[in-house]
């Protein structure tokens, strides 16, 4: 529990360390002044009120002292708390910024909100609602027993002997415990996987209601759950179960052993102080009892939380991309390849294997090939989203992998499919390509990505909020909104992906004229759909299956009959298809 | 350290909770009473200590029996009692599987019968959200807070009655640390009050922040230029932290004094204390205080429990709103039955159809047109201009606002959904397929077709063979061992439409997803389905549909023009500019002459 603590405070794990000493030092002192309440009944009940009320003061002040140190026990557990809502949730940070760009997907960008919002959150209440409670309650006991084998032996043995038990009833528990748990979450993640289909997939699910079973599949998973949940209730009552009644048999047994030893003892009993030291021993036996049932009470609630920090190290544990101490500038803006292969796993097949290719600087890479060829991962490679798994990818001369990551990306603009829009401005937005950029640039960069007549129309014209609260956007608005923000870089590399037709015509013509425009003064890598984009370029790539088929210019190709031509071919056919008219049915 | 106020929360949000709890309710107060049984009979024992302890400290000595009975009747209470809180929880747990089963049933019973438009203006992962992540967090109301309630006041309320039968002085007097926590708690509650508002708007900017520091971290890094949203990030972690240390100090000396006032060493030197003097003062025997030094230490772990679980009930609260708030959801109207009519014919006629999301902004405005059997129309027009809309109120992914649209001579709203869909099949620029056989995705619609339709429908839409070449032919998975690229999906939708064999066919940019080799495998695969049938098909690339029976331009949400190909161009419109603009009259020869 404490390491994955201590792992995300880092730097700041003093902090942790000063709370827990604390905190065992509350718990030792509690213990200590509840061990008074010995000689404090000792003396009264043997009737001597004197000599009770001196232990009594004595009594009083520990718990003065423990209330003072309860003060600063809270405080240094704020600070914890403060230790992992700042500095741990900026480690995150710092640790995320260091990742490759391919690391965020959607699904690792949503739980790494979680982690950091809802997570953190819930981390940092920890020491305030469950570790003091914990750790105070682990160590009282302990002083308690030690006053229990002062008093009476055979109690204090029993006692002594209850606590391993007791740890193995934990550990035993929670073993249990876990492997339902994995089992749920498997069919929890399942059920969550139908959901998701349910939402994306309802109009297809509802208008192919085949006799009634659209719903069905999502049901089946429901159902499933519901079961392995049901299991997981059974194995945790038993968990929760078999810990509350490990501490009561102890607690039973010390309660028996008492009362035998007093009726095998009466007689001597009667005449010597022993028999008030068995009655307070029994009075003892309890406060020895309920910290450790508060223990076993939240024995759930740490799994919880621990299911939090496991989360947290997962993160932690991607590796950042690796970072050159002594950086290489490069010497133009050439692109080469070279016997690159790569897999995102070991278990996974190549995505790539094998790939070697010189791009010129200023001349004009288009990559052609059906989806899943590798055309996309072989464009991020450049930018360094992830690195190669086998050869290298170099830029003018340089491994990417021996420059600064501000070096590489102040080389490379890209002009892809996904459109992320920060809150602000449309040129606030833009002004993210070139934080120097003057209006007059920005709002050239905006006409040029044919933004003109957008901006025209919204009142606040390029000050126009976007996002929520802000103007409503389309999807080719946004996207030539990213368009203009990497014009506006002009750097020297741009990479390029219009890999389906998806694009609007506006946005298509936007970016013909934009590769018109930089073809000859900037190196452009485009993975093409368009017939006029690939006649554009100076040189071919074709991929297939990951592997580099074929490379050449474009009238070189033409003429090969290979893939290429296969290519110009389906191309030209799909430019030329009419959809089918009932009075003109054979049109193709 | 707290970050909710529990006391107020608890009596706003009454409504959600017990509305959702409904069901189980009858289950939770059994689980509480029998934990409140549980807990009286666990404390036993401690009167069992008490009493032999005051018979052994007694002039008349000790007598076997009497403590071998008061021995057995504690241990037995303690087994008893044992078994009915681990029975309270089992009954507790099982009502919480029993509701969130039901509530994710009803929910998707609920859903299943929302406007389709519903689900476009939300992301799937909202609608997981509330189906399985808020409705999980009900679990701390359900599994926990009865039974945990249950328990504390069981105890609580038996020790007092002990301790009052016992000595109602003594009672009094040691009771005191409790009120003693009210106040202290009442004041942390008090100075969290002044600081919450302050508090909660920084959680909501650190959320934003985090947001756009998760989301745009991949655009940052690629400029790298500045490190705007990773310092925006930072300032808002640092200012959040503020917040929260203000929030907090205040707070720390109340909490911390209220902890320490109710920890067993306080309430048990205010016993000792007190005892001490009474028996001074001659008021009680000395082993009279027994009782209470067993007794009254043990309330503090109750009540923290309680003041524990108080604070998981606000996240429970919130997860209750927003799930019952999702079952009140508007509903699709359905005809009544003995309304619903069957239409007569394929033609389909939009009258007078305007929509809007919302009454600022109009998407459709006075559309009408008619679908003549057997014929292709096409709408045209600039992005956002409504032509996704329009084909989408012909499926009824939602409603017009105002005038309908029949098929057959009958409004939609008056055919059942099925049978509408049996009218009318479409293929979409979004391909969804489902996670299941290829067989299955096929015959979605028709679950009892035969291998040979199925098969048939897979020819006509192309991918057949495809198929076939799979390693378990068409028993592979979609996303296991099928995996299909975008075209190809979309091949696998467009059998799944041709095995319904709708007379009418909605295609909207259905090769948009598709790379190059599949998009002439689409279109093979397209003009053989929609041969005979009525079309309605939206496109971007005008030379596509420059054959259609009839052109609509739809610009800002009207019919701007309306007509033939030739015509329209003749008219010299809209239409003759957009066409002028895409630049197809010299389109198909580009790539040869250009090099």
């Amino acid at each position: 529990m404490l390491n994955p603590l201590v792992q995300l405070l880092d730097k700041d794990a003093p902090v942790l360390h000063r709370y827990v000493w604390m905190a065992v030092l509350y718990g030792l002192l509690s213990g200590l002044t509840l061990t008074t309440l010995v000689p404090v009944l000792d003396h009264l009940l043997a009737g001597d009120v004197r000599g009770a009320a001196l232990w009594l003061g004595l009594m009083l002040a520990g718990v003065a002292i423990c209330w003072a140190w309860r003060l600063q026990l809270d405080r240094a557990g704020v600070a914890v708390g403060v230790a992992i809502l700042q500095g741990a949730r900026q480690r995150i940070g710092e640790h995320v910024a260091r990742l490759p760009v391919g690391w965020f997907t959607a699904q690792n960008t949503s739980r790494l909100g979680h982690v950091i919002t809802q997570g953190m959150m819930a981390v940092a209440q920890l020491p305030a609602h469950v570790l003091t409670p914990v750790i105070s309650g682990a160590v009282t006991p302990l002083v308690v027993v030690v006053a229990l084998f002062l008093l009476h032996w055979s109690l204090g043995l029993i006692a002594l002997l209850g606590l391993p038990v007791l740890c193995v009833a934990l550990w035993l528990t929670a073993r249990l415990g876990q492997r339902a748990d994995r089992t749920y979450q498997h069919h929890f993640a399942d059920a969550s996987q139908r959901m998701v289909e349910f939402a994306q997939a309802q109009s297809v699910l509802r208008a192919f209601n085949g006799e009634g079973a659209s719903t069905q599949l999502l049901e089946q998973a429901l159902d499933q759950q519901r079961r392995s949940g049901m299991r997981l209730i059974y194995q945790s009552t038993l968990s929760v179960v078999l810990n509350a009644w490990v501490v009561q048999a102890v607690f039973a047994a010390l309660l028996i052993a008492a009362a035998l030893w007093l009726n095998a003892n009466q007689d001597i009993a009667q005449q010597s102080g022993t028999v008030i030291a068995v009655v307070v021993a029994l009075l003892l036996t309890s406060r020895f009892i309920d910290p450790l049932l508060e223990v076993a009470s939240y024995a759930e609630i740490l799994r919880g939380a621990y299911g939090q920090l496991a989360e947290v190290q997962s993160i932690f544990a991607v590796e950042p991309l690796p970072e050159p101490d002594q950086p290489l500038a490069p010497a133009d803006s050439s692109v080469e390849f070279r016997q690159v292969s790569l897999r995102y796993a070991h278990d996974q097949p190549d995505v790539l294997s094998g790939i070697s290719l010189r791009i010129e600087p200023g001349s004009m890479t288009a990559l052609v090939g059906a989806s899943g060829s590798g055309k996309t991962t072989l464009v991020r490679l450049i930018a360094r989203f992830f690195d190669a798994t086998q050869g290298s990818v170099l830029i003018g001369g340089v491994d990417v992998r021996q420059m600064s990551s501000s070096q590489l990306s102040a080389r490379i603009s890209q002009i892809f499919q996904d459109t992320y829009l920060f809150q602000g401005s449309i040129a606030d937005n833009i002004r993210i390509g070139s934080p120097a950029a003057s209006f007059g640039e920005i709002l050239d960069a905006a006409q040029q990505a044919g933004l003109g007549d957008l901006i025209e129309r919204l009142p606040l014209g390029i000050d126009t909020p976007v996002g929520e609260g802000g103007a409503r956007l389309s999807g080719g608005e946004r996207q030539r909104i990213t368009i203009a923000r990497a014009l506006i870089k002009n750097a020297p590399i741009l990479l390029v992906d219009e890999a389906t037709a998806a694009l609007d015509a506006q946005n298509q013509s936007v970016i013909a004229r934009t590769l018109s425009s930089l073809r000859g003064r900037h190196t452009v890598v485009v993975i093409a759909h368009q017939l006029s984009t690939v006649s554009m370029a100076d040189q071919i790539v074709v991929l297939d299956k990951g592997q580099l088929v074929e490379q050449g210019t474009p009238a070189a190709l033409r003429g090969s009959g290979g893939r290429y031509a296969h290519f110009l071919e389906q191309r030209r056919a799909a430019r030329g298809w009419r959809i089918a008219v009932p009075s003109n049915s054979e049109q193709a | 350290m707290d970050t909710h106020d529990t006391a107020p929360a608890k009596t706003r949000v009454r409504g959600p909770i017990s509305q959702i709890l409904h069901p189980v309710r009858g289950r939770l107060i059994v689980a509480g009473l029998l934990a409140a049984a549980g807990a009286m009979l666990t404390l036993v024992p401690l009167a069992g200590i008490a009493h032999i302890g005051k018979m052994a400290l007694s002039d008349n000595g000790l007598e076997p029996a009497q403590v071998w009975w008061a021995l057995i009747a504690g241990v037995a209470s303690l087994c008893a009692g044992m078994l009915l809180i681990s029975g309270a929880e089992l009954l507790a747990h099982l009502a919480d599987n029993r509701i969130t089963h039901h509530l994710r049933r009803a929910l998707v019973q609920r859903l299943s019968s929302v406007p389709l438009g519903w689900f476009t203006s939300r992301a799937s992962g909202e609608v997981k959200q509330a189906m399985q992540d808020d409705i999980s967090s009900l679990h701390s109301l359900t599994a926990h807070f009865f039974t945990t309630s249950g328990r504390a006041a069981g105890a609580v309320l038996i020790s007092l009655i002990y301790l009052f039968t016992m000595d109602w002085r003594m009672a009094i007097v040691s009771i005191l640390p409790f009120p003693g926590f009210f106040l202290f708690f009442a004041r942390a509650m008090k100075a969290s009050q002044t600081n919450m508002q302050a508090f909660t708007a920084g959680m909501g900017r650190i959320d934003n922040s985090v947001v756009e520091f998760v989301n745009g971290i991949a655009v940052v890094k690629s400029f790298s230029t500045g490190t705007r949203a990773h310092s925006s990030y930072r300032e808002a972690i640092d200012a959040f932290a503020l917040a929260f240390i203000g929030f907090t100090r205040p707070l720390v000396a109340p909490m911390a004094n209220a902890n320490a006032m109710i920890a067993p060493v306080t309430v048990l030197g205010v016993v000792l204390v007190s005892g001490t003097v009474f028996v001074g003062l001659g008021w009680i025997a000395a082993p009279d205080v027994l009782p209470f030094a067993l007794v009254t230490p043990g309330l503090c772990g109750p009540l923290l429990l309680l003041h524990y679980i108080t604070h998981d009930l606000n996240h429970a609260a919130g997860a209750a709103r927003r799930v019952q708030a999702l079952l009140d959801t508007p509903v699709l109207e359905q005809p009544a039955p003995g309304l619903q009519q069957s239409p007569k014919g394929n033609e389909i006629r939009f009258e007078g159809v305007s929509y809007g999301y919302d009454s600022a902004r109009q998407v459709l405005a006075d559309v009408s047109f008619t679908l003549k059997p057997g014929t292709t129309t096409a709408i045209v027009g600039r992005s956002g201009s409504g032509k996704s809309t329009l084909a989408r109120l012909l499926l009824r992914f939602f409603d017009p606002t105002q005038g309908r649209i029949t098929l057959g001579g009958v409004d939609l709203r008056e055919i059942e959904t099925c049978n509408l869909y049996r009218h009318i099949g479409f293929v979409l620029q979004e391909v969804r397929l489902i996670h299941a056989s290829v067989r299955d995705n096929i015959a979605l619609g028709r679950p009892s077709a035969s291998q040979q339709q199925i098969e048939d429908a897979a020819r006509i839409a192309n991918i057949h063979q495809r198929i076939l070449d799979l390693p378990r032919g068409y028993d592979s998975v979609i996303g296991e061992d099928a995996l299909f690229s975008g075209g190809e999906q979309q091949r696998v939708s467009i059998a799944r439409a041709v095995l319904l064999d709708p007379p009418v066919l909605v295609l909207d940019e259905p090769t948009a997803a598709a790379d190059a080799e599949s998009e002439v495998a689409i279109q093979e695969a397209l003009s053989r389905f929609a041969r005979g049938r009525t079309l309605l098909v939206i496109a971007h690339r005008l030379d596509s549909i420059m054959l259609a029976d009839q052109i609509i331009v739809l610009d800002n949400g009207i019919v701007h023009e309306q007509g033939r190909h030739e015509e329209l161009l003749a008219g010299k419109g809209l239409y003759a500019h957009l066409w002028a603009q895409g630049g197809y009259s010299q389109s198909a020869d580009l790539a040869v002459s250009s090099c």
